[in-house]
């Protein structure tokens, strides 16, 4: 029994793998219905077939199974080619944007020159296979080389220097937009020297359009994920809303020099000479937060999330506070926010719409299975463990303020494995955005001369 | 720009930067267009349906609960339906353990020790 708004992508799904279950549909949607609705949908007809919904349920295992049921057909994908037809460049492009390959804006094409030129990025054999994406978990994988990863930079607008972070970030095979009907949004970091030999932005305005290695490194992840994960709206990818995180990622670096705290991917077990790259995913980001550890906890404790975890990316100068507050590592924060952000369990309960965690109780699942249990006025920690919650260190010291969001760490890529032996390469004049002022004598930015206005003079007396 | 009639636009190639990379073919022409789209893995064999009851009467069908949530109360009308339609038919509501998203093989091993005839899980979406 699958709802009828899925019945096509159940069907497809199942052509793929060679196989026709019988499926039946009762109207969209379940959740949220009350029992008398249920009711009506059972007693009530498929509204694809017209058909008693029950007669087509108890048909569908009695009536015998027909030649075509006991021979499925596997509809097999043909192989790609490697180059396009011949055409005219307005109408490869519109070939593109029509097939659905780019995420609408403005793409470079892929031509053999470009991406032979973007290989050099990388010391990698072009033909090796960097990974397998799908964006379901039911889907068929695509598998990619370490060309098509460097046709895709092209798209984005890379430079052969950020191939090895896009290698990286595609050796991750985790997809930017993981196909659910809730909507994922994802985060891209970047640890480690790298960051600087590619100038990614990791201080001031890091998370805006002000920087090519944080645009186009982000950019390249859904691009990889629309052609290698197979990702077509309505299709393959159910979002309800969908999610604007989905274009670039949040992609930054962190801002090691000015953080007081580790860096993430050392607190993931590599060295701090490594450069890394970490994925997260999750749903909500919560922009503006002000104030110190006791506020950052008042504000998890209040931030509804289907999950349990919760990543904050911090300015330095929270970090420098935290530190002040006396919090010697992250963890030593992420500890205290933890212990302090507990809720009652009725009010957690209530938040809790989808019904995974009531589900994950019912099975037993701590903690969830003690928190069923205890008074509605109970106090509990939703995000039970310091291990959930992360804090990044990234922005330009112009306010102490802090982004809360609900993403999970899923997993860090080396990037150095990528790396050219020769060195990151750069191109002879690097192409770069204007970098984020820095100033520290307060006169950056301002012309050295300026032409003079003389003031208006007053009108003379009659 | 237009001018007399004729357009002056900006030119689109890139300028050469005496970087030379590689490619997989050679033989293609620099101007050649790569397909960015990955390759199918697909190496699956085709699963046939298995028989079909005569009939459900006396028969024992387990109602599998995917863990969607609705799903639960879902299966619990429609084991109330049996009994009020087909009081012959025996039924079991099971919660399929995990999540939605997972699979529960000790589940469908138990199901066909116990004597199931036929199974319904519902439901997705």
């Amino acid at each position: 029994m699958v709802t009828a708004r899925f019945a096509d992508f159940v069907e497809r799904d199942a052509r793929a793998r060679g196989m026709r279950p019988r499926f039946s549909y009762p109207p969209y949607p379940v959740m949220g219905m009350s029992r008398a609705v249920l009711r009506e949908y059972i007693e009530g007809h498929d509204p694809l077939t017209a058909r008693p919904l029950m007669e087509e349920v108890i048909g569908a295992l009695t009536q015998p199974v027909t030649e075509e049921e006991k021979h499925p057909k596997i509809v097999r994908k043909p192989r790609r080619p490697r180059l396009l037809a011949p055409d005219s460049g307005e109408n490869i492009y519109r070939q593109f944007v029509e097939n659905g390959w780019t995420d609408g804006l403005p793409i470079v094409l892929p031509t053999e020159d470009r991406v032979a030129e973007m290989l050099a990025g990388t010391d990698h054999a072009p033909d090796e296979i960097v990974g397998r994406m799908l964006i379901t978990p039911q889907q068929e994988k695509f598998e990619y080389t370490v060309e098509k990863v460097a046709a895709i930079a092209v798209m984005a607008g890379a430079r052969p220097e950020h191939l090895p972070v896009i290698l990286a970030i595609a050796a991750t095979q985790e997809p930017s937009m993981p196909s659910s009907t809730t909507s994922w949004g994802r985060m891209v970091v970047v640890n480690g020297p790298i960051r600087n030999e590619i100038d990614m932005n990791c201080g001031t305005a890091a998370l805006s359009p002000f920087n090519l290695a944080n645009s186009v490194i982000g950019r390249a992840w859904t691009l990889m994920t629309i052609n290698f994960g197979d990702a077509r709206a309505g299709e393959t990818f159910m979002a309800s809303l969908g999610h604007n995180l989905n274009y670039n990622n949040m992609c930054f670096g962190e801002n090691e020099e000015q953080s007081v705290f580790e860096p993430f991917h050392l607190q993931k077990g590599f060295s701090a000479d490594e450069s890394v790259v970490s994925v997260f995913r999750g749903w909500n980001v919560l922009n503006f937060g002000l104030g110190p550890a006791k506020e950052m906890a008042h504000v998890m404790s209040t931030f509804g999330s289907m999950g349990s975890s919760v990543t904050f990316v911090v300015d330095p100068l929270v970090a420098k506070s935290l530190r002040a507050e006396g919090f010697e590592t992250k963890r030593d924060a992420c500890k205290w926010i933890v212990e302090n952000s507990k809720v009652p369990a009725g009010h957690y309960w209530e938040g809790q719409q989808s019904g995974f965690a009531k589900r994950l109780a019912e099975q037993g699942v701590e903690p969830f299975a003690s928190w069923a249990k205890v008074r509605n006025d109970a106090l509990i920690a939703p995000r039970h463990s310091p291990d959930d919650i992360n804090i990044l260190v990234v922005g330009g010291e112009t306010n102490p303020m802090w982004i809360t969001t609900d993403f999970t760490y899923t997993r860090s890529a080396s990037i150095d494995q990528w790396r050219p032996k020769c060195g990151i390469r750069r191109d002879a004049k690097p192409l770069r955005m204007p970098a984020a002022v820095s100033c520290k004598d307060g006169l950056c930015g301002i012309p050295e001369s300026t032409s003079v206005i003389e003031p208006e003079r007053a009108p003379a007396d009659a | 720009m237009e001018q007399n009639g004729r357009l002056t636009v900006l030119d689109p190639h890139g300028q050469p930067t005496g970087i030379f990379g590689r490619r997989l073919d050679a033989r293609s022409k620099p101007g050649d267009i790569l397909d960015p789209f990955a390759q199918p893995t697909s190496d699956l064999k085709p699963a046939s349906l298995a028989p079909r009851l005569d009939a459900l009467d006396g028969k024992t069908v387990y109602l599998v609960e995917t863990g969607f949530a609705g799903s639960f109360e879902f299966m619990t009308e429609m084991q109330d339906w049996f009994a009020k339609n087909m009081p012959s038919v025996k039924t079991v509501l099971r919660h399929k353990r995990g999540t939605m998203f997972s699979d529960d093989p000790q589940l469908w091993v138990e199901m066909k020790s116990s004597g199931a005839d036929a199974a319904i899980l519902g439901v997705g979406g």
